[in-house]
């Protein structure tokens, strides 16, 4: 009897454990609550008449202002999108998403992310598919040696989800107008459009190497959730 | 615990005398805390662009010393430092380092009796399992279903990091250290190993080396899998120092380890006991521990360099400043293939070694099991590449090391032999240790054929990579090798502890770990045919149902091995008192008493004849050993 | 009872001894586990290959049809190990609660078996290895005058992009091949190592820093596959993932035409 009641001890004790790890592990890992994208209208659109439904989205050259609160967290000094990583967007709609970016840059891995890809033209600006809004000014590529940061959302395979890939440059604030305390006061605003599909669970993450002082600087805040990525839930 | 006492142990004595677990941790405590203040003084303790390899440099630096403190505060350099003052131990020195009259708390202190040192590893790598088990659930718990990040792919890479590395130094002590340590000098008819503070040496380092390793879940994990790939492991967090450091210092003690068990086997197995008269168990253990000695200094190299690299500007990996990742990939795997067969050989010894004892049948040609555990460990070094088949590197010698590792299939295959003629007509006594032979031979004729598939080129070009892999390597170290150990606890555990191992509620833990095992196992080969990639914290709808099989799995598997588990705990606190020699075995470790004493034998025993003599009837049967009195070795 | 038949058996013909022996009733019963085994496990042969799904190039094909092969000839070897385990299960186990046993027969050795048994392992092992080496060749790219696409695969932490030097340089995040066109992958990485798999086409090869590594396929089949990465690359190594969409030559003429928009 004596040892059944061991046995039973010994599996509530290993299985509050897991429990009691797993429950502080999914808890620390909570972030902000997601920006969710407001509709407001529909548009014309080549797939027909969609809701129109607006994001918009920053980049610091800190943690100071975005996801991680006002005290920045563990590392206050990383960079940082805000002021949540975790962006939920309406299906088969147009999102028109704009990004205002704050921080310094320099030169891509790889020219590919210097190109405007998967975006269609936001109504009213003057834009075509394949470009970007920047500054007031239509572009579908940058100097590829002058990047802040890129928005990146990942293509994923998988059969029940839709296709969905946008990558747009951010470029970089230049060197000389970033101030030594606070944010720069003329930073870059991009705006793009694209279409959701269906409902799906998708990735994104900045291409820039933005990890200082490690390998093809990816490293460090690359590494690490919440700061240049996030999820994107499309529902 | 005592046979004859040869005078009172002096009170005081030094030092030495007041050394022990507790001394050493607090050593190491300030040995690492002035090492980390000191070293972030120099370099700075934080990390960011103008400090890149400052943070390694102060975390390297901090584990070393807290290594060094540790052994320091444990007593293993007591006897050098005396040595060097002139003032070498004296017998009574060498009875207290040895535990006698201590009772319990030798466990805790730097103690050179064989069977102390083996009751600690079984301790240690029950440890590491239990953390390395953990850490398997929560890796199935965040894949229970494809889209809920539980805890975001970050944390995952960092536990299936910790996981694989943990597992693998488990399983590479988990028969060599309990068993290879208390059973072997029993077994050869020795008094004890032949350099017993080497002995207390290798599993006090191993000792240091846990909470260096489990540092790695405060700075950052090992996000890289076990094999951390180069240049990904210049990317990653500190946690990575907590590898490099326990590699290089695992790699010390598994030398000095396998040195001490190879001398001891060689030199000090009893008179009449030839290589054809020494029992397969001690063959296994010799040659797991001497394929450890070409096979680990290449990882611990590797790690070196990864050292230099994260600290020290070094850029042996760093190819974008003219490092080569194929490098890492080569030491690496000339370390880690050798490395699969160094934890599987003991498991199966194990299992060779009991099965003529439950048979009632002699062992079937020893010779065959021998020569196939040779012809295992000569190929073994031989096949590193066909980890690398998809790596580019030299495409043309992919077809040789097919040939080598199509090869292994000979040798391991007359282990297989081995096992099914000494089962063939035998009467078996269905004990539990003995299911577990059958247990095993199930789930590693799964892993061996899977291994088979894996080895072809082109079939690896669809495998490599996949949880097909993660599923086969499974099978065999978990379903081959980890049974096996389970099996060797079973066996062993009247004569360790002088308690009999409940059969009743290990046979639930032990039946329930099995079916969850091969649930978890099949489900996972499913979904790597399937072309679910390995290290995956998210996955494909495709691969949804496999997953969540062997989640399920998983946790059934956890049940099992927790009711395991108690098992042991209960029988090792109030067991069955054990008789000498429970099993009516035959080598020479059950005509010892229980517990056994000091140096194991009053007098040497001289052996005249093989140790698997069973099925022959009683008036046939020779003598095993005639008692020769050698006189007091001191 | 057994042992009687031995002892009869010790004065008779190498050919009586083994008919003799054939009749014994564990050897039939093992010999009908083993052949109730083999058949069960054969089953494994197709079941792998639908689980690996559908081939799309000739590479593929030749994987299931290896696996398939492989699995039919490891079947009756994995079957007599597992019907000797369960005859030695249900057959000679000693009754529950009974000791240990006297009455095993003390086969030492057997060396017929032994030799037998090393030899045919050896054969397997050797129709293994020339099996893989006909089929590495068979599989190997050939020059028959038709000069392969080229196509940049590009490694980038978490996303693969694909580069076509042939067709002006265009850029995709996307695989487009055409079909029946023998294509040549120059693959690489900007960072770490990743490893292109193509699942259904059977295309696996790292991706390197500072290196180009080679892999040649022809796709058959018109679809949408899957590209993974098959080595830890990081914090989304999970998600590196896209399409490969193989269309008609002129369906991808026409992608081209358009910059690489579909």
């Amino acid at each position: 009897m004596k040892r059944v009641f061991t046995a039973l001890i010994t599996v509530l004790l290993g299985a509050s454990l897991i429990f009691g790890i797993a429950s502080y592990l999914h808890l620390s890992s909570l972030q902000n609550p997601p920006v969710v994208a407001t509709i407001d209208g529909t548009a014309q659109t080549a797939q027909g008449i969609l809701p129109h439904a607006y994001i918009s989205l920053s980049t610091y050259p800190d943690s100071l202002a975005g996801e991680h609160g006002p005290s920045g967290g563990v590392h206050p000094d990383w960079v940082s999108y805000g002021p949540s990583t975790d962006i939920t967007l309406p299906a088969h709609s147009l999102v028109t998403m704009t990004i205002t970016q704050y921080d310094s840059g320099e030169v891509l891995n790889n020219p590919y992310f210097a190109h405007v890809w998967g975006t269609v033209a936001t109504p009213g600006d003057g834009t075509a598919d394949g470009q970007m809004l920047l500054d007031g000014q239509p572009v579908s590529e940058v100097d590829p040696e002058h990047i802040g940061h890129t928005f990146t959302l990942h293509d994923l395979t998988s059969p029940s989800q839709d296709s969905l890939f946008v990558s747009v440059p951010l470029p970089a604030v230049d060197d000389s107008l970033m101030p030594d305390t606070g944010y720069t006061n003329t930073p870059h605003v991009i705006t793009f459009s694209f279409i959701t599909g269906g409902a799906g669970h998708y990735i994104w993450n900045c291409e820039y190497p933005c990890g200082d002082g490690t390998y093809k600087k990816f490293g460090d805040v690359m590494a690490a959730r919440a700061f240049m990525s996030g999820t994107v839930t499309v529902a | 615990m005592s046979t004859t006492t040869r005078g009172p142990i002096p009170n005081g004595g030094g030092l030495m005398r007041r050394l022990n677990l507790g001394t050493a941790i607090l050593t190491g405590f300030i040995f690492a805390f002035i090492g980390w203040y000191i070293a972030g003084k120099v370099f700075g303790f934080g990390d960011g662009p103008d400090n890149s390899w400052g943070r390694d440099r102060v975390w390297i630096i901090t584990m070393s010393l807290w290594a060094i403190g540790f052994m320091t505060g444990i007593g293993a350099f007591v006897g050098p430092v005396r040595w060097v003052m002139g003032k070498d131990q004296s017998f009574e020195d060498q009875m207290y380092l040895a535990g006698k009259n201590q009772g319990i708390s030798r466990y805790f202190k730097f103690t050179t009796d064989h069977k102390v040192v083996g009751v600690q590893y079984l301790i240690v790598t029950m440890l590491l399992f239990f953390v390395g088990g953990i850490l398997a659930m929560l890796i199935r718990t965040d894949l229970i279903s494809k889209n809920t990040e539980i805890f975001g792919s970050q944390t995952y890479n960092a536990v299936v990091g910790l996981h694989g590395i943990i597992m693998i130094i488990a399983t590479i002590i988990m028969v060599t250290g309990p068993f290879g340590n208390f059973v072997v000098p029993i077994m050869i008819g020795a008094r004890d190993m032949a350099f017993p503070r080497l002995n207390a040496l290798s599993l006090w380092l191993i000792a240091s080396v846990v909470p260096i390793l489990l540092s790695a879940v405060f700075l950052g994990g090992i996000p890289t899998g076990w094999s951390a790939y180069e240049p990904l492991g210049l990317q990653a967090p500190p946690g990575m120092d907590s590898y490099l450091m326990t590699i290089i210092i695992f790699a010390i003690s598994s030398g000095v380890a396998g040195a001490n068990i190879v001398t001891t086997v060689v030199k000090m197995r009893a008179r009449g006991m030839t290589w054809n008269r020494t029992p397969i168990f001690v063959y296994g253990v010799v040659a797991s521990v001497g394929l450890a000695i070409p096979a680990f200094p290449t990882f611990m190299a590797s790690q070196v360099m990864s050292g230099f690299d994260r600290a020290a500007g070094g850029v042996f990996f760093d190819t974008a400043a003219g490092g080569n990742d194929w490098l890492y990939t080569n030491l690496f795997w000339l370390m880690g293939h050798p490395e699969v067969y160094v934890i599987l050989i003991p498991g199966l010894a194990a299992m060779m070694e009991y099965l003529p004892v439950f048979v009632r049948k002699p062992l079937f040609n020893f010779n065959a099991a021998v020569l196939g555990i040779a012809g295992i460990v000569g190929l073994s070094v031989m096949v590193w590449a066909h980890h690398m088949y998809m790596t580019g590197w030299a495409p043309n010698l992919n077809a040789p090391f097919m040939l080598t590792t199509e090869l292994i299939s000979v040798p391991t295959g007359m282990l297989f032999l081995v096992f099914i003629g000494t089962l063939w007509r035998g009467r078996v006594w269905a004990r539990l240790p003995m299911l577990a032979v059958y247990a095993m031979l199930w789930n590693f004729i799964i892993g061996g054929l899977t291994g088979i598939y894996l080895s072809d080129v082109p079939v690896d070009v669809a495998l490599h990579g996949s949880m097909y892999v993660t599923a086969h390597f499974h099978y065999t170290l978990m379903g081959g090798a980890f049974v096996g150990a389970m099996g060797a606890v079973m066996y062993w555990f009247p004569k360790m502890t002088g308690r009999m191992f409940d059969e009743k509620i290990g046979a639930w833990g032990f039946w329930i770990s099995q079916i969850g095992f091969n649930v978890t196992f099949l489900g996972m080969f499913a979904v790597g045919l399937a072309g679910q990639p390995r290290r995956v914290s998210s996955y494909s709808s495709l691969f949804a149902t496999g997953n969540l099989v062997s989640s399920i799995g998983a946790y059934t598997i956890f049940t099992g091995m927790l009711i395991f588990l108690a098992a042991i705990i209960h029988s090792w606190t109030s067991g069955e008192i054990a008789p000498a020699n429970p099993w009516g075995a035959k080598t020479l470790e059950w005509q010892v008493p229980t517990p056994v004493p000091l140096e194991n034998f009053e007098v040497l025993p001289v052996i005249t004849s093989d140790p698997y003599g069973y099925g022959v009837p009683d008036r046939l049967l020779e003598p095993i050993r005639e008692p020769v009195h050698t006189g007091d070795h001191s | 009872m057994s042992e009687h038949l031995d002892d009869q058996l010790e004065a008779q013909l190498p050919a009586d001894k083994f008919r003799a022996w054939t009749k014994r009733p564990y050897i039939r019963h093992v010999f009908l586990i083993w052949l109730g085994l083999t058949i069960l496990f054969e089953i494994f042969g197709p079941v792998q290959a639908h689980l690996m799904g559908a081939p799309a190039s000739e590479a593929m094909k030749a994987i299931e049809d290896t696996m398939s092969l492989f699995t039919y000839t490891a079947a009756p070897v994995a079957a007599l190990v597992i019907s000797v385990v369960l005859y030695s299960i249900f057959g000679w186990r000693q009754p529950k609660g009974a000791g240990p046993s006297n009455e095993s027969p003390a086969i030492k050795t057997n060396g017929p078996v032994t030799t037998a048994w090393v030899v045919i392992s050896s054969l397997l092992c050797v129709f293994l290895l020339i099996w893989g080496l006909g089929e590495m060749n068979s599989l190997a790219p050939r020059n028959n005058g038709v000069k392969p696409l080229v196509i940049d695969a590009i490694g980038n932490q978490w996303v693969w992009t694909f580069k076509y030097p042939d067709n002006g340089n265009i850029e995709s995040n996307q695989l487009y091949m055409p079909k029946d066109q023998p294509v040549v992958f120059h693959v690489s990485s900007v960072d770490v190592v990743h490893s292109l798999w193509i699942v259904q086409l059977g295309v696996k090869i790292d991706a390197n820093p500072e290196r180009v590594t080679l892999a040649h396929v022809t796709p058959t089949v018109i679809g949408r596959f899957d590209v993974r990465c098959a080595e830890l690359c990081g914090l989304y190594h999970a998600h590196m993932q896209t399409n490969a969409v193989v269309v008609s030559p002129d369906d991808f003429n026409t992608w081209v035409a358009n910059g690489g928009h579909a």
